[in-house]
């Protein structure tokens, strides 16, 4: 029972920082129709950033912040300068940008910052002894911690989307960009915040998941995160905000039980079934369970 | 600003003005360009041949990445499959190559058909989602399977070696006995090796490219609706374009198993690779024939000239550089560029054509070429 | 002054021109219409007009030129278009459809009483408000689309063909509410349509189009009154 309960705390955990990288990722589909691929990687690199500020003596509150900020610019600028000029002009244009940006950003940061793995402090107390007892199970705050953490930028990010007109501006453009700007919309500018907000998401998600992930922050930390929240955005459907959280966490469920349960995958195969789960949904559903779009036409 | 997507066409340069020189084919100069110029690519290889042998080890690094290449050409630049994946073929094709020489003793030059034949399979199977879904998804599938072959190699430590690798012994990548050829000379054999299975390739593409597939191939990627209206098998054209592809890219990374020696899951087929055989068919030129081989002089020269100056990673930041760059300033790439510049100058035209004048929707094949 | 005047539009897609040198004018509070077959070059005359598609010539609203604004800019001088098919945000509810077309306005009060008022006009989008403008028909839409429009408070209303797809009845009930608030708010229309009999009937100025040229205009009555124009190109 306590063994099953500690599997459920992981994959809560790791589900909702699935959860919120997903939710960039629809951020940015919504506006743009786009799947950022580089989005694991720019978030590696603010990321990065927080780190070196802890290690410049900074509390990781102010390091996190930084990296929001950061996040935020380079999403915006990114798509103002390298994906608006070449959108239009086809899909493999946009890809091509994006595989660009995925190789120089993890190099840039490989180049900054060696290659050497680097333990970084987390936001919340995670301590041996900072635990509670749940059921015999033992529930760390850090893993609390983020959980919270998690649930409140949710939150936040639905206040924008259904209760600020800010929100609602990025709403009609992602529905649709012509009568938006018929509206007086300031498209570009919304497509531009879009992304800025999505690279903020991104970096709280890598400061949150990296001081958790056995592997602490290497070059090769994001990506598997950015594979598992592509599975949990297109379970969800890659334009439903809801279908990523729910998607995050039932990804994230899965990942925790499969590798404990399930002795032929164990944890030789996680992001090879995560995959699967990506090519089957294509397959049958391409719209995910809360999507709407249809993927065959765009 | 917000204008509705407009396919614009830009006439090239060469259709407006006119080459300067028509060669007329079957006269006497059209001959002598056909013979000269598989002259002067002979020349070129033997003269390859005998320089050190580590220049003789990076050329033939390039010949096996222009094969990669060309195998990825035929799927993302002539059929439009974009595909993130290739890597996965690539190490395909080198862990058959290896695990039949290490484990069954196979002689090396006969496990490249094999190879050719599993990655055909692989390629097939990957295409196949091809059929419902495309762009940015099929994309995503490609990255899929690209994602998941080290981890699968992983998986399977019996037969693969696992984390830690395979090492091919150099006894047993000998050339073979007829050839005369001793132990010592295996760089040169591979180099032939590779030039002409990279030969035939180029003749494989172009041809195919020619035929009535290939006109299939690029009706699919232009426009994928007409294209079925017109009576092009979609599901066939792009499964077996597919299949094609990876197993070119496979019989690469055969031929690369030779050239290492030493296979990795980690080493040389992540997504990585794939990235670098992308980079490498965008700078050549995408859905040209020549564009993988100058985009395999980039991908092996550049890390090596920069990896002079500092570290590794700013191979992998000149490589991202340049994929944004060329989508910015040249997407038709090297190759395709000279090309351009090269029809303003001279141009062969079929016997019965009437005047060397192109027509003013600036026909010849590659004006067809996507903008990517 | 003319409340629009636009001298020479050219405008096209890609190589492909379709506009060759289109002058028209509006008069404040005017109701303008703008016939012709298809492929004359109607639609693309509005899309210019509102910088959807890039154009050449001149277009000076109020006084000002508008060459080289975007979309949203237009919007802020006044001019408003009713995009032909779709133009609601369809997965966006009735009520946040009417308040994004009020993108631009930062007097709250005043905007809600500009819902509740085209709420009023038509009385479906008030029992429809909570529901995903996808769902409502096509009719409904067009009313959306229109109040939507005019949620900016426009002094030139373009419509590109609300009647189509439209039962007879509903575009008979949309045209009169378009004469309505042309009279009521002063808003000046120019409508571009295909229904040339409906059309006459709530303009006071025509223009006909043919391949990208105006070839006639003049006013209504007189079009409706001359049997050769009604013959040779309204098909009446």
């Amino acid at each position: 029972m306590d063994i099953f309960l500690e599997r459920l705390f992981d994959g809560i955990t790791n589900g909702t920082v699935y959860a919120i990288m997903a939710l960039a990722l629809v951020v940015v589909f919504r506006g743009t129709g786009t799947i950022n691929f580089a989005q694991g990687e720019m978030a590696l690199f603010t990321t990065y950033i927080a780190w070196w500020l802890t290690t410049q003596g900074v509390s990781i509150w102010i390091g996190a912040l930084v990296a929001a900020i950061v996040g935020f610019l380079l999403g915006a600028v990114v798509e103002r300068t390298l994906i608006r000029p070449v959108r239009k002009r086809n899909d493999m244009a946009t890809l091509i940008v994006a595989l660009g940006l995925f190789t120089g950003f993890n190099a840039l940061a490989g180049l900054l910052w060696n290659s050497e793995t680097k333990p970084m402090d987390g936001l919340f107390p995670g301590g041996q002894d900072d635990y509670v007892g749940v059921g015999g199970a033992r529930l760390y705050f850090d893993a609390l911690g983020v959980w919270l953490f998690v649930i409140l930028m949710i939150g936040a990010v639905f206040l924008l989307f259904n209760r600020t007109r800010l929100g609602l501006n990025m709403r009609a453009v992602a529905d649709n960009p012509e009568s938006a700007a018929l509206s007086g919309v300031p498209t570009g500018r919304i497509l531009m915040l879009g992304w800025g907000l999505a690279g903020t998401i991104g970096s709280l998600a890598g400061v949150l998941v990296t001081p958790l992930s056995a592997q602490q922050l290497s070059l090769t930390t994001m990506f598997p995160i950015l594979i598992y929240a592509s599975a949990a955005a297109l379970f969800g459907g890659l334009d439903s905000p809801i279908g990523a959280v729910v998607g995050g966490l039932t990804i994230g469920l899965l990942e925790a039980m499969i590798t404990g349960y399930v002795d032929f995958i164990g944890g030789t195969l996680p992001q090879t079934a995560a995959l699967v789960v990506i090519v089957a949904i294509l397959l049958f559903r391409p719209t995910g369970l809360f999507g709407t779009r249809q993927m065959e036409r765009l | 600003m917000t204008t509705m997507t407009e396919k614009t066409r830009r006439p090239s340069a060469a259709g407006e003005r006119g080459p300067r020189f028509v060669i007329e084919e079957g006269s006497g100069a059209h001959w002598a360009v056909r013979v000269a110029v598989p002259l002067v690519v002979l020349l070129l290889l033997l003269a390859g041949a005998g320089l050190e042998p580590f220049r003789v080890g990076q050329l033939t690094s390039v010949l096996i990445f222009a094969i990669a290449i060309s195998g990825l050409n035929l799927a993302t630049g002539y059929t439009g499959l974009l595909s993130i994946g290739h890597s996965a073929f690539f190490g395909l094709g080198a862990y058959t190559t290896g695990v039949l020489i290490v484990k069954y003793e196979v002689e090396p030059l006969l496990t490249l058909p094999v190879a050719v034949v599993i990655c055909f399979a692989l390629g097939f199977l990957v295409g196949l989602p091809a059929l419902r879904i495309r762009g940015l998804y099929l994309a995503l599938v490609t990255l899929a399977v690209g994602v998941a072959f080290p981890e699968i190699v992983r998986r399977f430590a019996d037969l693969t070696g696992g984390a830690a690798g395979m090492v091919i012994r150099s006894r047993q990548l000998a050339p073979p006995e007829w050839t005369g050829l001793r132990l010592g000379d295996r760089g040169v054999f591979l180099y032939w090796v590779s030039a002409i299975l990279l030969v035939l390739t180029l003749l494989l593409v172009r041809n195919l490219t020619r035929s009535r597939t290939g006109i299939a191939m690029i009706a699919t990627r232009d426009n994928e609706l007409a294209a079925a209206a017109s009576g092009v098998r979609i599901a066939s054209v792009k499964t077996l374009v597919f299949g094609l592809s990876g197993a070119i890219t496979g019989l690469a990374g055969g031929l690369f198993a030779m050239y290492v020696g030493a296979l990795s899951p980690d080493g040389s087929f992540t997504l990585l690779k794939s990235i670098e055989l992308i980079t490498g068919l965008f700078l050549g030129g995408v859905a040209t024939l020549y564009g993988p081989v100058a985009g395999a002089l980039a991908v092996v020269f550049v890390p090596y000239w920069t990896s002079d100056v500092v570290s590794g990673h700013v191979s992998g930041i000149l490589f991202g550089a340049v994929l944004i760059l060329i989508v910015f300033l040249m997407p038709e790439g090297v190759v395709g560029r000279l090309e351009r510049t090269a029809r303003g100058i001279v141009r062969i035209v079929p016997r019965t054509h009437p005047s060397p004048t192109p027509k003013p929707d600036g026909s010849g094949d590659s004006m067809e070429r996507d903008q990517a | 002054m003319s409340l629009l005047e636009v001298t020479g539009l050219t405008a096209g897609y890609g190589q492909a021109r379709v506009l060759h040198g289109l002058d028209l004018t509006v008069e404040p509070g005017e109701v303008v219409v703008v016939l012709g077959a298809n492929g004359a070059g109607k639609t693309t005359t509005m899309r210019a007009l509102t910088a959807l598609i890039p154009h050449g010539g001149t277009v000076t609203f109020d006084g000002a030129p508008l060459d080289g604004l975007n979309p949203a800019q237009i919007v802020g001088r006044g001019v408003s278009l009713v995009p032909q098919g779709r133009g609601t945000f369809s997965h966006l509810s009735v009520l946040d459809n009417l308040r994004v077309g009020a993108a631009l306005r930062r007097d709250t009060a005043e905007i809600k009483a500009d819902i509740d008022r085209w709420c009023e006009v038509f009385p479906i989008l008030a029992a429809r408000s909570g529901q995903e403008a996808g769902t409502l028909s096509g009719g409904e839409q067009q009313m959306l689309a229109v109040a939507r429009a005019l949620m900016s408070r426009p002094k030139l209303l373009l419509c590109d063909e609300p009647s189509l797809g439209l039962a007879p009845k509903i575009v008979s009930e949309l045209f009169s509410t378009l004469g309505d608030i042309n009279r009521e708010q002063g808003t000046a229309l120019l409508l571009v349509e295909q229904n040339a009999e409906l059309a006459l009937g709530l303009a006071s100025r025509v223009y006909l189009l043919e391949v990208g040229r105006v070839v006639a205009s003049g006013d209504a009555e007189g079009f409706r009154a001359d049997e050769s124009i009604r013959r040779a190109y309204l098909g009446l």
